[in-house]
């Protein structure tokens, strides 16, 4: 558990970090010139790894399924959406809903096991655990904010 | 009414990202999951960025390097996420994600490195990352 605990640490550190990194390519081009960017350097360190660990066999792809091929539009997904969202609603907000959104489908997935993951069984105990979380979010980005500032 | 929706949908679509690339992995491997993907979304956006031309040269000259190679990150990302998805579930994983990355976006923005504004953090930070830590922490135990 303690393996999986810091790998998702890690992970978190990062997309800090990369966020932003990114905000600041944003600030001086548009979204999607950022974004091609930030795709092109991702699928370009990927592809590094992936030959140092992997060599050859990264290119062995025998069990790919067809609909792996449009997954990438996942991200497209996000880029859009969040994009929309904090325009029409500042970023305090749309930030606030997305972090909730994000911990509310993890819990239906892992409840529903959905897409051949394995499934984590839905209790009472899980449920109390995000709801918390879901009111530090709250607190973390509503609170203690001039009204002003959380608008703009 | 219209941002409340596309705020809900940027945050399925992240956790879905993770769920995605963890599915794709059991059947071709970590690294071929994170290039694959990768891959076909830079050529989508790439395809949007070429009827939207919204690009700006001179722009992307004043920015510092390192910042340009920000998206490099996503390789490490993805494959942490993974593993973490396949070890401990996906609500466990995307808490402990978000505890960490509110947690260093609040030392960045309070230290002010990387040039960003400033902001001084009060109270109500402080008991909201505590109130996520104790979820989790509830989550697990």
């Amino acid at each position: 558990m303690i393996q999986g605990l810091l790998l998702a640490l890690a992970a978190g550190s990062l997309v800090s970090l990369q966020n932003i990194f990114n905000t600041k390519v944003n600030e001086r081009t548009g979204s999607w010139a950022t974004t091609t960017l930030v795709l092109g350097m991702g699928f370009a360190a990927s592809l590094t790894f992936g030959l140092i660990f992997e060599g050859g066999q990264l290119f062995n792809l025998l069990n790919m399924k067809p609909w792996y091929w449009i997954s990438g539009a996942i991200g497209v997904g996000v880029v859009i959406c969040l994009t929309l969202g904090i325009r029409q609603l500042g970023p305090t907000y749309a930030i606030s809903i997305v972090l909730i959104s994000q911990l509310g489908c993890a819990l239906l997935w892992d409840s529903q096991g959905w897409l051949g993951l394995e499934k984590v069984p839905f209790t009472f105990q899980q449920l109390v655990g995000v709801l918390i979380i879901v009111g530090g979010i709250l607190v973390f980005k509503l609170g203690g904010r001039r009204p002003k500032e959380i608008k703009s | 009414m219209r941002g409340l929706l596309f705020a809900f949908l940027g945050g399925a679509f992240i956790t879905l990202q993770g769920v995605a690339n963890s599915r794709i992995s059991q059947d071709i491997g970590t690294w071929q999951a994170a290039t694959v993907t990768q891959l076909t979304g830079f050529l989508m956006a790439l395809l949007i960025l070429l009827v939207v031309r919204d690009g700006n040269r001179q722009g992307l000259k004043q920015v510092k390097p390192l910042y340009l190679i920000g998206g490099s990150m996503a390789a490490v990302i993805i494959f942490s996420e993974v593993t973490a998805i396949h070890k401990v579930g996906v609500t466990f994983t995307i808490s402990a994600l978000l505890i960490a990355q509110l947690c260093l976006t609040f030392l960045i923005d309070t230290n002010g490195w990387f040039s960003v504004m400033k902001r001084k953090m009060k109270l109500p930070q402080f008991i909201g990352l505590g109130l996520m830590i104790a979820g989790v922490i509830i989550l697990k135990f």
